[in-house]
């Protein structure tokens, strides 16, 4: 052992090396202990709250009536000035009604419950995290002002109300196959869940459930767990279906399934719901899948398969792209039913195929009055009106792609406006219709709302596959890599990046025209081969350092050999 | 950490730090005789800065920087070392002792290395030619020079004189920048509030009607709709956006958006409307001001 430490001189490295572990696990072992007392269940059942502080409840109105009442409203009713512009609705606090809890059916929330989610916001809703905006002590206090002056006639005496049971998490059931294929059972069977979830999980089983103010409400898409309001900026914990299988969520159709399942049940049931959501990499900061701007399109052999379960089509992993409501020109999308759709890009010598994939509860295809009111369709409803109410014609699902119509012009970054282009720099847009038309347009931009998007009578894209099942989309698109006419159409080329946005139309939300769900720019790059260099050099390069090394061997032997 | 705007200025902080305390901990070894030799420091200091630059400054540097500050890293233990002849010495001779291999151990780590580095250069060769798909860097300027004029719904504005005709004290006379101070902590839904917070209630209305969206219920940029976005939305909570500005700047921007800019501002990207299609500049003057309120920055004034 001596003769190896010997290469320090002393010991002296060993000992700074001793002291930084020592430190570093110190520091772990603290963290660890601080975690797992986090972590740990309140050991009562249930809990009586007591009533908070004058001084915190005036303390938390300040915080209320400058950060809350813009959508919740000066009296909690859930309307402030914002209230109106969305759906889901903003809380209204009136009726102690509130969703994410850990406390039983129809009951208050705990005051953890409601830090909790002041904290860590409503993923999927317009409600923010308020982490780092706020301080804990503020986060306590406006919740103690909300608790006592916003939930109406609330006295904090009888003991009837003011008791609350809190769940019993039993024993976690870790994630297998098995319990995962126990979950789908109880969800397809005993939990009934498969009527309002839907069979794949898409929240496409019962499309016409209003919540307890009359609002419509959809279930949940389970698979997007990004998106569930309870799931405190940690998607993948199986913990927070438990919780809200178990307490159900108040005010809406979601019921508590502590009478019906066990608890061993409720965390299968939970297990399966997260094998649902495709595992992606979270953006702490949006708290959905990280954003990657560069769509890859893989060279294969052959044609473009017609079909998603070709072996061509699954090799390729489906990349998320993030949509947003179009709230730039009228008619803007304040509610964008559609909030992501997931692409796949193939080509061969000939044509790109594109695979378009995104979830949408209701199939719609365009009625005769939905044509007919197009011209006149108004974007904001009346005064006093919810968004949440307005009631749509049917238009046509569809979905498109847009490229700069000559991409090689520009200098990057460059490109055309990234809604419809401009009247400097056009755009070729490919759109499909769930009426099964595909059409390719030239756009040059939409500014004041007027959409310059004209319809160009040739036709090279085609859709070779199209289908509705079990509230999701497929569609594949292909067109030849160059055509004619290169005015209008863009024209492909292997290794460069091509600017591309993608839009999505939700017809029963009357979208349509400029109401849309749109992406950003993001590049789409055909790869190119591997370059032959690439496995040459890095031989030759290794032959190299092996040569180098032989000589200095020989020359230290040599030199060895002198000094004897 | 990491401050959105103050990164130069952290990591300079960061570095001081770490080097006094590297500093420190170095003399007070050798004080207690057992400071470390030359070349296991060299390639400690090498790998701290290395990791400190790879992976913990945010935003992450680009490549091209992270190779010139090691370069000059490099460069600086170097000249350090070969400042004396003793420490040269030291440096040297684990180096010499592996090349001659003069006792088993170094025979073993020289056996390693002459086996190791072959195949790790024949690796960066590869990577180095095999292609690459990263994100391109579009660079843009965020905040550019202002026109000197805008026309905004047919009136024509000087945003050098122009002024917030809603900026104003209960007497109506124009309230200086600054003097709001003594309304930030005001509830604006008291009924028989000032004017001033009145027209801020206005303006946040029409904030929470259209541009919570993607500027966020905080004003902080993040919106339900800003993760769909690149460039991301402004963050009006940072003292590099609206403290930094004019209000008439901000007038400006609010009315043209993303079309106004000028191109070094990549207008093609940015996801901003051009409000005066939406909004009245009564309107657009109560937003502004309800941003600087909520923020509770006051706007720039023309020195």
């Amino acid at each position: 052992m001596n003769k190896i430490f010997s290469v320090f001189n002393k010991m002296n490295a060993v000992v700074a090396l001793a002291v930084t572990f020592a430190i570093v696990a110190t520091g772990t072992l603290i963290l660890t202990t601080a975690q797992a007392a986090k972590d740990e269940k309140p050991a009562a059942a249930s809990v009586r709250p007591s009533k908070p502080a004058p001084a915190d409840i005036e303390a938390g109105k300040q915080v209320y009536f400058r950060k809350c009442v813009w959508c919740h409203g000066p009296e909690g009713a859930g309307d402030g000035p914002g209230a109106d512009r969305l759906w889901p609705r903003p809380r209204n606090f009136n009726q102690g009604t509130f969703k994410i809890r850990h406390t039983g059916s129809g009951e208050l929330p705990t005051k953890e419950d409601l830090v909790l989610t002041v904290t860590h916001g409503l993923p999927g809703s317009a409600m923010p995290s308020w982490e780092g905006v706020l301080t804990a002590q503020q986060i306590n206090q406006v919740v103690d002002f909300v608790t006592t002056d916003l939930v109406k006639d609330r006295s904090f005496q009888d003991a009837e109300n003011e008791e609350f049971n809190l769940i019993d998490f039993g024993k976690q059931i870790p994630s297998s196959e098995e319990s995962i294929k126990r979950g789908r059972e109880v969800y397809m069977n005993k939990g009934k869940c498969v009527e309002c979830h839907g069979e794949e999980g898409r929240g496409d089983g019962n499309k016409t459930q209003k919540d307890e103010w009359g609002f419509p409400i959809f279930p949940a898409d389970l698979q997007k767990c990004w998106n569930f309001r309870g799931n405190r900026e940690d998607p993948y914990n199986p913990k927070n279906i438990f919780r809200e299988v178990s307490t159900g969520l108040n005010g809406t159709p979601m019921p508590s399934f502590v009478d019906v399942l066990t608890p061993d049940q409720r965390w299968d049931v939970a297990n399966f719901v997260i094998s649902l959501c495709p595992k992606q990499k979270i953006d702490p900061l949006t708290a959905h899948p990280a954003m990657q701007v560069v769509v890859r399109s893989r060279n294969i052999e052959g044609d473009i398969p017609n079909n998603p379960e070709d072996p061509i089509w699954q090799k390729v992993d489906p990349q998320y792209i993030g949509l947003a409501g179009q709230i730039i020109h009228k008619p803007r999308n304040f509610v964008r039913l559609v909030d992501e759709v997931w692409v796949k890009s193939i080509f061969n010598g000939k044509e790109i195929g594109w695979y378009l994939e995104w979830n949408d509860r209701i199939k719609s295809v365009a009625t005769k009055e939905a044509v007919a009111q197009a011209a006149s369709f108004q974007e904001t409803p009346p005064e006093g009106q919810p968004i949440a109410l307005r009631e749509y014609p049917m238009f046509n699902d569809a979905v498109a792609i847009e490229f700069p119509s000559k991409w090689k012009e520009l200098t990057p970054p460059q490109k055309p406006r990234f809604v419809f282009g401009d009247a400097k720099h056009a755009i070729d847009l490919w759109k499909w219709e769930s009426d099964g038309t595909v059409q390719e347009y030239t756009g040059h931009g939409a500014m004041g709302g007027d959409l310059k998007l004209e319809a160009r009578p040739t036709q090279n894209v085609k859709a070779i596959f199209s289908e509705y099942k079990n509230g999701v989309w497929r569609v594949i698109l292909t067109r030849a890599l160059t055509t004619d006419d290169k005015e209008n159409a863009v024209q492909f080329e292997i290794g460069q990046y091509i600017p591309t946005v993608f839009f999505v139309w939700d017809g029963n939300n009357g979208d349509h025209g400029l109401k849309s769900s749109i992406s950003t720019w993001y590049y789409t790059i055909m790869e190119p081969p591997t370059p032959t260099k690439a496995y040459i050099y890095p031989f030759v390069a290794v032959i190299l350092v092996f040569g180098l090394e032989g000589w200095i061997l020989r020359k230290v032997n040599a030199a060895k050999q002198q000094r004897k | 950490m990491w401050t959105e705007g103050y990164m130069p200025v952290q990591m300079l902080i960061h570095l001081t730090v770490m080097m006094a305390v590297y500093v420190g901990a170095n003399y007070f070894l050798k004080k207690i005789g057992k400071g470390i030799p030359a070349f296991p420091q060299a390639i400690l200091i090498w790998l701290g800065t290395y990791s400190y630059f790879k992976f913990a400054v945010a935003p992450p540097l680009p490549s091209t920087l992270l190779y010139t500050f090691m370069g000059l890293v490099t460069i600086v233990i170097f000249l350090f070392i070969s400042s004396t002849e003793q420490g040269w010495t030291d440096f040297k001779r684990p180096i010499l002792g592996t090349l001659m291999a003069v006792n088993p151990m170094y025979k073993g780590v020289r056996t390693f290395s002459f086996v190791v580095l072959p195949l790790l250069i024949g690796y960066g060769t590869y990577d180095f030619n095999v292609p690459k798909f990263d994100e391109p860097i579009d660079l843009r300027t965020v905040h550019p020079a202002p026109p000197a004029s805008t026309t905004v719904r047919g009136q024509n504005f000087t945003l050098q004189t122009a002024q917030n005709p809603y900026r104003v004290e209960d007497n109506g006379e124009y309230m200086e920048p600054g003097h709001e101070k003594k309304y930030f902590k005001s509830n604006v839904f008291e009924p028989n509030a000032p004017k001033y917070l009145q027209y801020v209630k206005e303006g946040g209305s029409i904030f929470f009607q259209n541009c919570h969206f993607c500027h966020g219920d905080n004003l902080n940029g993040r919106g339900m709709f800003a993760f769909a976005f690149v460039p991301i939305p402004a963050n009006f909570v940072d003292p590099g956006t609206l403290a930094q500005l004019q209000e008439t700047f901000v007038f400006w921007r609010i009315a043209k958006g993303g079309p106004g800019l000028p191109t070094e501002s990549a207008p093609w990207a940015s996801a901003m409307p051009p409000w005066e299609e939406h909004l009245t500049t009564d309107e657009i003057w109560k937003v502004s001001m309800f941003e600087y309120w909520h923020t509770e920055f006051f706007p720039r004034t023309w020195e």
